[in-house]
């Protein structure tokens, strides 16, 4: 067990000034790349690694931790701002956040997102720095027949995100599914759909599926609405009630409880290395829609999606760092850069870092509690700076949104072939949109395919492909239930003319 | 005459080899040299990578850009460079066991072989061993085949293809019906190991910490020699199965690039390869140590290893 004096003198290391400059370096980087199109808080990680070698551990670390947490918020930016999520964890965040800023109030819209992801990211936070231990012995419990498990119980939770047409929900997901094949199986690894395109081998780049489908497609939408008319791609409207650019305590409160089940979701999942803030943002989205006494104000403006959205998928991050410190196992891409990271500086997380390390992990605690406060103060001050850049006529806007993506997709995916899938996704997630096809559904099972697949391979393999055995996992037995009770409770509360039941994307 | 003819062979030889560390003085890439990873941001490839190309930068004063080119373990990568004119202007970093059990399994499809390319070398060699639970009811391989046996299979916990092909060499050859569970890495492997899910599984250095705290403890080695960390643990072929597993890191550009270039790409690389920088961030990111095998043990180690790898097919 650490001492005290390790715990204070580890936290009086994150206090220095030159740490502190360096989480807020971090800080602002982050939410730049993260609210510029395209580019995103874990490629900027990738790029910056290298130059922290030279660094002392703590401020390359905290540097790091910095670019990562300022990322989530500027990525919730241009999801709410202009539609056009770069992640998919922020497509949640779009939509009740650009309803809102549709509707005169970007300002409104983002500050709730500001602060419900510090909330979340914060309340992960303090959950990493107080029981991670006990939590990592808990996820280690969670062998891959509970995950398989875990995975139906969340597409069973994904189903209250189905809209009007059950149908056209089911043909998404398993179009989705469909594209997540592509690649190699992962038990022979052998190629599978790639019809000579050795680059598919790893499967569909991600970035190119995300982006494309859900920004470019809505950027070619929005193009082709353009009549010739000068406007801003959103329009601040002076209503004279200062309550409209700002969130008031009260508005706050009241989200509280969906900010809490978002938060507790987001820590779960992302304690569980694999599953991440995609379904965190979406579950608790559902949830927080399904529990609500007016779910059909959903998905036009409502403050409790966004803070649905944004709490759980910011929690991700911190909890994300429990399985990486006690056993080495990185929850997300993030969290591996974090881990290449460390062991630059010669420091593996796992058994040992907290005895030997354990004044480093203290100051990088610090150094994250620090990040979450200049968060808040950094995005204050950069949301008004979006804003402001958004109202600038739409005709540059998107244009110049469009090549950030193009810019960007070819740098993460190291080429042109990432920004053709990409464009190619663009002109699907535009006709699944066009003709009523819900392309957040498409995406989230993309997204969970490929370990959906993995898990099941693992448990049969584990099982030695028989399934009766599954009575000797009875955690996975009650999340097989939960699944089954989720599904039929939504598809019941589910009217088919009802139209706030549907909540795709472009609602 | 004859020792006319070795002189005059010798002669020639020491001129161009004069000439070419001459031109290797004076050859630069024209532009920016790209250093490709043939693996996603974050693994211990793109580590070592990202951080050779900045050493590279820092002692040549060339301009050196670090991509990632994934797909297929380096297949994507080496594909698009064996496709490429030799302008000595692109290198990539990869890792040899992909490349070979893609060129064994299925060499047909692909767009190269391994005279597609010049070998400029390597950076290191992984050290891949068997581990397992330090309360496991076994010790060494033999006693693990015994145990999976008498309790109708083991659970092996596998992150590439190679590994599970070294234990079906086992299973063939010992009939010990090892079952495999695929994960996306040796964390993933740890952490089923850790958790009781699978008895055994591969670990290429991160298992280190796990033996000094008595968590894990080494089965066999999957290379050819043993680790130094733990000199005592017997290798598989010892144990008594002809096969093993070596992957290096190794770097390559496209076939038929002018000799001055690669000269010179050669002696840039060996100088990062051997930086103090580079040796701490092998040590740090592979649990390895720097290990340059020069062009032609580069080229030796490839074609040697595409026979060993048909071994492993049972071929």
């Amino acid at each position: 067990m650490v001492d005290l004096a390790t715990i204070l003198a580890g936290f009086a290391d994150a206090f220095t000034l030159w740490n502190l400059l360096f989480v807020l370096f971090g800080v602002v980087v982050g939410q730049f790349v993260g609210a510029v199109p395209g580019i995103g808080p874990v490629m900027a990680m990738a790029i910056a690694i290298p130059f922290t070698f030279g660094l002392d551990p703590l401020p390359a670390i905290a540097f790091l931790v910095g670019v990562n947490k300022g990322g989530l918020v500027g990525g919730a930016v241009p999801a709410v701002l202009m539609n056009t999520p770069g992640t998919p964890d922020a497509a949640a965040t779009a939509m009740d956040g650009y309803p809102l800023a549709r509707d005169g109030k970007p300002l409104k819209a983002t500050k709730m997102a500001l602060f419900s992801s510090v909330t979340g990211d914060t309340f992960s936070d303090l959950v990493l720095i107080t029981v991670s231990a006990p939590l990592a012995v808990l996820a280690l419990r969670m062998g891959p027949v509970e995950v398989f498990a875990l995975m139906i119980f969340a597409f069973a939770v994904l189903s209250g995100l189905i809209g009007n047409s059950l149908i056209k929900g089911v043909i998404a997901a398993a179009l989705g599914l469909l594209c997540a094949m592509i690649g190699s199986d992962p038990e022979n690894y052998t190629p599978r759909l790639l019809f000579g395109y050795w680059e598919l081998f790893d499967g569909l780049p991600l970035a190119s599926v995300a982006i494309g489908m859900l920004a470019i497609s809505e950027i070619l939408r929005r193009l082709s609405q353009i009549q010739g008319e000068m406007k801003g791609a959103i329009e601040v409207r002076d209503t004279g009630d200062p309550n409209d650019r700002r969130v008031t305590w009260a508005e706050y409160w009241a989200c509280r409880f969906t900010m809490l089940r978002g938060a507790v979701i987001g820590t779960i999942l992302g304690a569980l290395p694999g599953i991440g803030s995609t379904a965190a943002a979406f579950m608790s989205y559902a949830t927080a829609k399904s529990t609500s006494k007016e779910p059909e104000t959903f998905g036009k403006g409502n403050l409790h999606g966004i803070a649905a959205a944004e709490s759980a998928n910011s929690a991700v991050v911190g909890s994300n760092l429990i399985p990486l410190l006690t056993l080495g196992i990185p929850g997300s891409v993030g969290a591996a850069l974090i881990i290449s990271a460390f062991m630059i500086h010669g420091i593996q997380p796992g058994p040992l870092l907290f005895q030997d390390q354990g004044r480093l992990i203290y100051g990088l605690f610090g150094a994250m509690i620090m990040a979450n406060i200049l968060n808040l103060w950094v995005g204050q001050a950069g949301l008004r700076f979006w804003v402001k850049v958004v109202s600038a006529p739409e005709s540059i806007i998107f244009a110049s949104a469009l090549l950030l993506c193009i810019v960007g997709v070819s740098m993460a995916t190291g080429g042109i072939f990432g920004v053709a899938v990409m464009l190619i996704f663009a002109g699907l997630g535009y006709l699944m949109t066009s003709y009523g096809y819900s392309v957040v559904i498409f995406i989230i099972s993309f997204f969970l395919g490929p370990r959906f697949e993995v898990s099941l391979s693992q448990s049969l393999a584990l099982m030695n492909g028989d399934w009766t055995q599954i009575v000797n996992y009875p955690i996975a037995l009650i999340l097989f239930v939960l699944a089954a009770v989720t599904t039929a409770w939504f598809l019941s509360r589910r009217t088919p003319e009802d139209p706030g039941a549907s909540v795709s994307i472009e609602d | 005459m004859k020792f006319g003819l070795k002189l005059a062979g010798a002669l020639a030889g020491a001129v161009l080899a004069l000439a070419s560390a001459v031109n290797a003085e004076e050859w630069k890439p024209s532009g920016t040299l790209k250093l490709q990873i043939g693996f996603g941001a974050g693994g211990s490839t793109d580590t070592i990578g990202r951080v050779i190309a900045k050493v590279m930068k820092d002692q040549t004063g060339w301009n050196i850009i670090a991509e990632n080119k994934t797909g297929g373990g380096g297949v994507a990568m080496f594909t698009g460079i064996s496709k490429m004119p030799p302008r000595g202007t692109v290198i990539g970093l990869g890792v040899n066991m992909p490349i070979m059990v893609n060129l064994v399994k299925r060499g047909d499809q692909l767009p190269f072989d391994l005279n597609s390319f010049d070998y400029l070398g390597t950076a290191s060699r992984a050290q891949l061993a068997l581990i397992a639970r330090a309360d496991a009811p076994f010790n060494t391989l033999a006693e693990m085949v015994e145990h999976s046996k008498e309790n109708d299979g083991l659970a092996i916990g596998f992150g590439a293809p190679p590994q599970k092909l070294l234990m079906e060499v086992v299973n063939r050859e010992a009939d010990a019906g090892f079952r495999f569970v695929s994960t996306k890495g040796e964390a993933e492997t740890q952490k089923l190991l850790l958790g009781g899910q699978v008895m055994a599984g591969f670990s290429s250095g991160t298992h280190i910490k796990y033996l000094e705290s008595g968590d894990f403890k080494m089965i066999a080695v999957a290379n050819d020699a043993r680790h130094d960390y733990s000199p005592e643990t017997p290798t598989v072929r010892e144990s008594g199965y002809g096969a093993y597993v070596d992957p290096y890191y190794f770097f390559a550009t496209t076939a038929g690039t002018d000799p001055a270039a690669l000269a010179a790409l050669t002696q840039a690389l060996d100088n990062a390869i051997n930086s103090d920088e580079v040796a701490k961030v092998i040590q740090n990111a592979a649990v390895s140590n720097p290990l340059n095998l020069g062009p032609e043990g580069t080229k030796k180690m490839m074609f040697d290893g595409v026979e060993n790898v048909k071994v492993l097919f049972g071929e």
